[in-house]
This record gives structure tokens, sequence and C-alpha cells, in this order.
């Protein structure tokens, strides 16, 4: 079976390819690329004009909620969405009920990915760092490593105990295993729901103040100074968080850390009259942390995106504010976000933009994929991106069940349009039937 | 048609001169024995998922003058005690025919949620620490009938700002109608940002009260010293209690305000809560009247409409 993807931008960050050209699919596997392939026996030829071709991308935050909140989303939703947004990969957080944190459930999921049901995209999945998410005993994360996380983490609920966190750092070091940590002082956040600003002084919502992440952040940058434990920072919202994070890594600490689409693009004046569809952990800040961050995500100091999909049931974001979850759905808009919010301004080039999106992401937690290198995954892992065209993020359009986006109605520009990963083909209707050809000659 | 009442953030300075006057009307064909307006046809559901008796009361008087049913809710013992949603509490009292809310809630930007749901015109009684629209009209009715109008007075409002919707929905109400408002009180009690609220901000009492025509107190919630925003009630009445003395600082003629249940001692003493120029139990009546103009408003009637309903 060969599919040759024709005349397209190919985009490989972990090479530093931007070239036109074409790439070939031979089993599943990517068996060559460059300018006018000569290839014989192709099944299906895909034309990629003015389109690139770039690895599929890689999620580092996604919540699957299964098991446990199977009304929020499943596995097989989850990826279904995930392949839609252009993800071939999607590293699921430990917020299942029971709490990731034993092998069986570590090989319940792995298992769910695997079945028929499954939409076209890997889950790589994050074990919980402690017992149940409770910041007091370590989980078994030798046994769990094993079993198949990639990394430990402690999204959901942050660890609060600064010797808890040490005492992680020093024990994943000698597994050589990362924690991902969101940062934040919940003494300091607490019954907060937006930033801490003139907003929440207007609306009169408690606050949470910038202080409660950066404090986290620097917590744990430190620690992983001292220890010399991978950390990636998940979510960095604030000025200061990244300042922190910018530190760390001049120091010499094993840091990296992510951004979530809406922080940078949205601010806390977005939530408007009460709009629970923009209620996000950490909050979305101002415009002053918009435009360090835009310089952070350009000079590197951020290293990914991540879509921090956070899915929720319509019932449980029609509430009040105060009464919201955190979170939105954002696998499906992640990509069209960012192209439109930072490469079609010219704050990230393409190269840039997929890097962030793909290779990074794959490189902090030493995952395959992220990269055209031959020989480099065992499956083909190819996603084809539109970086033109134009559409309304629609939530009555998505695959996932979450329903809550700060993006519905949002013009965006660029969109995933095909997504190759391994056997699985997602192709969406912007990539036209006109522009696949299908060879009736059998090899 | 009908118009909601959710904030005075959202109210126009000439829907709020509108509300005020149809207050004073209201007030004076109550004390004159005039006929007042029956609204028959009307069903006002008083929502008070957080415990309120003056409120209550206050909107129930106002709808009974208007010749309106009423129909009480509360929290405990309600559907809501037992998981309802506020969304669904609010289609179900849709459905039971009511035709309009009264609110009271513990979530800021509860009034909003419900007026999405509910086609009848919505009046929140108070939504957390965001708004308390029918007081600040009731307080400004007031000051009106001292001072004879709010442009160009010095107002400070004196205590937990931060935690207050009556400081809200008056900062607004009074600052749209030309007076310049003053947040006074300790650090920890005011909002750190104010760039979107209409004050100024003051740490002590003497500058806050300097030259002012009007001190409104705000209860001091003692459990806030839980939430470490005091070190002692002493302390804050040290600091903050207005008196006669500390009244010395304002203009001669200041009005004194609460809204009520007064801490006597702490936010006031007696001389300044009893003295001429207290006009507390104005604000209570004054309550009434301004609840009758803002169903009247809601239902989208007029003052000429009112001047209608011959004498």
């Amino acid at each position: 079976m060969r599919t040759l993807l024709k005349n397209g931008r190919i985009l490989d960050p972990s090479q530093n390819i931007d070239m036109v050209g074409d790439l070939l699919i031979e089993d599943h596997q990517i068996e060559a690329y460059g300018p006018n392939l000569d290839v014989a026996d192709v099944q299906e030829t895909y034309d990629c004009t003015d389109m690139w071709i770039v690895p599929g991308l890689i999620d580092l935050h996604t919540h699957l909620r299964q098991p446990g909140f199977d009304h929020r989303e499943t596995i097989s939703t989850g990826t279904q969405a995930a392949a839609a947004g252009g993800y071939t990969a999607v590293c699921c957080m430990p917020t299942t009920q029971p709490t990731l944190d034993s092998p069986s459930l570590v090989d319940y999921i792995l298992d769910a990915a695997a079945s028929p049901s499954s939409g076209g995209a890997f889950v790589q999945p994050i074990g919980a760092l402690t017992v149940g998410m409770k910041g007091e005993q370590l989980s078994d994360l030798s046994a769990l490593r094993r079993a198949g996380i990639v990394a430990a983490s402690d999204v959901g609920a942050p660890t609060q105990n600064s010797r808890v966190m040490k005492r992680a750092m020093e024990y994943c070091t000698q597994l050589d295993l990362p924690i991902i940590a969101h940062c934040e002082d919940l003494e300091l956040s607490q019954g907060g729901s937006i930033n801490e600003g003139p907003v929440s002084a207007m609306l009169g919502l408690r606050g949470i103040p910038r202080s409660a992440e950066e404090i986290m952040v620097m917590r744990n940058c430190l620690l992983s100074l001292h220890t010399g434990c991978k950390l990636h920072v998940t979510g960095v919202s604030t000025w200061g968080a990244v300042e922190m994070v910018r530190q760390a890594k001049y120091l010499g600490a094993p840091v990296s850390c992510d951004i979530f689409p809406h922080h940078f693009c949205l601010t806390e004046e977005d939530v408007g009259e009460f709009d629970t569809r923009f209620k996000v952990s950490p909050p979305l800040r101002t415009q002053v942390d918009l435009d360090i961050i835009v310089q952070a995500l350009n000079d590197g100091t951020i290293d990914c995106i991540a879509s921090n999909h956070s899915p929720y049931a319509s019932h449980e974001v029609e509430v009040p504010f105060g009464e919201a979850p955190f979170g939105i759905s954002g696998l499906e808009s992640a990509l069209g976000v960012t192209l439109t919010h930072l490469t079609h301004k010219g704050i990230l080039s393409p190269l840039e933009t997929v890097r962030k999106l793909s290779t990074a992401p794959a490189m902090v937690l030493r995952l395959e994929g992220g990269t055209m290198r031959h020989g480099e995954t065992p499956v083909a892992q190819i996603t084809v991106v539109d970086p033109n065209h134009r559409w309304r993020f629609d939530v009555g359009r998505t695959f996932t069940k979450g329903k809550n986006s700060a993006f519905h109605g949002m013009e965006l520009q660029g969109k995933a349009v095909v997504t190759f990963c391994g056997a699985e083909i997602y192709r969406d209707a912007a990539f036209p039937e006109s522009r696949v050809t299908t060879s009736r000659k059998r090899s | 048609m009908s118009r909601n009442l959710l904030g005075i953030r959202h109210i126009s300075a000439e829907d709020l001169r509108e509300l005020l006057a149809l207050g004073a009307e209201f007030k004076r064909r109550v004390l004159m024995r005039e006929p007042l307006p029956r609204v028959r046809e009307e069903t006002v559901g008083l929502l008070f998922f957080e415990d309120s008796t003056r409120t209550r009361v206050s909107f129930e008087q106002a709808a009974k003058y208007l010749g309106m049913n009423t129909v009480s809710f509360t929290g405990r013992g309600s559907s809501m005690s037992k998981g309802e949603s506020l969304k669904d509490t609010i289609l179900t009292l849709r459905h039971e025919r009511l035709t309009t809310v009264v609110m009271r809630h513990r979530m800021p930007g509860s009034a909003q949620l419900a007026a999405r749901y509910f086609p009848g015109p919505v009046l929140n009684a108070g939504d957390g620490e965001h708004e308390h629209p029918a007081q600040a009209l009731g307080d400004a009715l007031t000051i009106m009938e001292r001072k004879g109008h709010l442009e160009g007075l010095i107002v400070a409002i004196v205590g937990d700002v931060e935690h207050s919707r009556v400081a809200r929905s008056n900062a607004w109400l009074l600052s749209k109608l030309g007076a310049e408002v003053r947040f006074v009180g300790p650090k920890t009690m005011l909002p750190s940002h104010t760039a979107m609220l209409p004050g100024s901000v003051h740490y002590t009492l003497e500058t806050g009260i300097h030259n002012a025509d009007v001190v409104m107190c705000l209860r001091l919630q003692k459990e806030r010293m839980l939430d470490g925003l005091l070190s002692s009630v002493g302390e804050y009445a040290r600091m903050y209690q207005v008196t006669r003395q500390s009244l010395e600082y304002a203009s001669p003629d200041c009005l004194v305000m609460h809204p009520g249940p007064l801490n006597r001692g702490i936010e006031l003493d007696d001389d300044a809560a009893d003295g001429d120029c207290s006009v507390i139990n104005d604000q209570v009546e004054n309550g009434i009247f301004v609840r009758m103009a803002a169903y009247w408003w809601a239902l989208d009637r007029t003052m000429d409409d009112l001047k209608k309903v011959a004498a």
C-alpha cells in the first residue's frame, strides 16, 4: 500500500526542513520525502498543493475523562476529536475516576485506545504523581512506568507540600520520568474563579492572583534545579511565570513549559457578563501578559503549545460562574487558533509553529513522532494542514462530547485537513475529494 | 415587552433618573393615599436562595402595593436543595406561570443566568458580591430627598468594599448621576484593582470622608477576620468607625447611611447612627418605593403610564 502526498510544503522542525515536495507513505510508514519523488504503483495520491505536510501534532495536556466521567468524554470520542484537530498522539491526564495511579488502569486506557472504536490518534497515559492525587504518598511510579506512562503529573490537584514535591522529583529522576506540573498555590487561589484584577473587582468575583501561579512555578523550578528532575510546567499564563521559567533555564534546570491557546489570545476582559466558557485554569490574564507571552513564544522560552482539552457536559457549564468548572475543549480548535493568532500574525514561522505543536512536545516526553526521520517512528504520523482555510469554529460540528469552548463562533484561518496515524486516516471536508486520486491498478 | 434589573452597571443614567422619579412618585401616592396602579395579572416569584428578611419583605411589600401576587421560595427545602440546577429551577418557575422573578443568590452573575432562561423581568435582589441594584436605588432616593440632587456630591463608602454588592451598585449609580465616589477602608478590604470601578481609593477615614456630603457605612462581616482581612474588630472600629468626632472631617450636614443590619459600636457609634444626619430608617422605607418603581419599569411602563392612573 503506497500513499503519496504530492506537492506540499514539507515542514519538519526536527531536521529544520522547509521545502516543497512529496512524501511517500508505504505500509503506514514514512518511506521517503523530497522534491518530485518518482514513485510507481501508488494507490492513493493526495494533492497537497498550497498545503503543509507536517509531523502529526502531539498534545501534552488532554483530559480524556474515561474512566469515571464518560459523560464528558470517552477515549473514543476524545481520540476522534484529536484526529480531527490534526493530532496523532495525545497525552492524557490522570484526572479520571479512579485516578490513574495503578498499572491496571494504564492497561485499561491503552486497551481502550487500541480498540477499533477509537479515533486515529495514539494515547499516551500520564500517571498520577501521588496516590489518589492527594499530594501525600507517591504513586508506584516504577510500576506505572513499566505499564506505559510517559510522565507523572499533579494536574487536577497541584502538589502543595514542598517536601512531597521534592521527594517526587528525586524519585522521578531515578526513574528518568518527567513530571508535568500544574503550578498553583491553592491557598492563594482559594475561592477564585477569574484573574484578580479590574474585571474580578467589577464583577464581584473572587480573584486568583498571579502570584498563586508564579510562586509554584518558582518553587517547582527550584526543586527541579536542585534535584535534576525533568520538569515540564504546563499552562503558564502570566509574564512572571514566563520569567521564572526563563530564569530556571538560564540556571541550567531541566525545565520546559507549555502554554494553552487561550492564554496567548484572550484576556480577562473576554469573560464579559459571566460567560462560563471563558472560565479556565489558570485564568485568562491581561494584555501585558499576552505581550510578554508572545515574545516568549517567539524566543523559545515557551517550548510547546498544549490544547488543555478539558471537556465538560453542557449542564455542568450552564451554572453560575463561580460554580462552573474550569476548562475548555481544545483539541479541535488549538491548531486553528495558533495559526490565526501566532503564525498569520508573523509571531511564529510555519516551522516554529509545527515545532511547538509536534516536535517539541515529542522531545519533552521523548515520544515517538514529531519528526519525519526515517525509522524513528514505527508508523507514520503525518498531518496535512491547509494554512489558509477560513472557517468558523462551531462546537455543533466537533467530535468531542465537550461543547464548552471560548472559541465557539470565532473566525479562524488554518485547519488540519488530513491526519494519517498508521492505518487510520481522517480526512476533513476541507480537503476535497477531488484532491484524492485512487489508482485502480493493484500492486 | 419587559426589562431586567440585573445590575446598575447596565442601566443608563436616563433610566436611572426615570426609576428614581418613579420611586418618588410612588412614595408620594402611598403617603398621600392616592390611587395606585393595580397590576393584577402579574405573579412575582420571590426566590431567596440566601437568607434575607429585609430585602424579601421590601420586595413583597412593593408587590402588594401594586396588587401583584407573590409566591415565596427559599433555598432550604426547595428543589434546589435536592440538587436541581438553577437553570432547571428557573425553567420550572417559568412553566408555573410566574411572570416576574426576584432573586437573591450567593453567586455573582446568577441573575444574568436566570434572565437567560426566564422570559419575563428578572430583578436582582443581590447576587453574591456583584450587585444589589434596588438597595442602591433606595439609597439614591434617600440622598435626593435630603440634598435635592446627586450631581457634585461627595459620597464616601466606608468598609469592606471588596466583598460588598451594596458598594458596587451604589458606586455605579452615584457616579452615573454625577456624584464623586470614594472607597474608604483597609487595603485588605478594598479591591486591589479599581480601574473598572467608578471610585477613588482612601485608606484613612479622615482623608476619605474629608468634605463628604454622604458617608455610607458598609456592614462588617465578622467572619472576615478568619480570612486575614482584619486583625480585630476593635482595630477596625478604632480606624474606621464613623462617630460624631470623625464626622467633623465631613461637610457639616453630612448624611450618615447604612444598608443594615447595623453592628452598633463597630461601623457606627450611637451618636452617628441616631443623630439628626442619620437617614438609615429612610433607606429602609424608600427601599419599598424604589422596588415599586423597579417592578413598574421592568414591565416597561413609564411615568406617563403611571400618571394615567387617575387620582
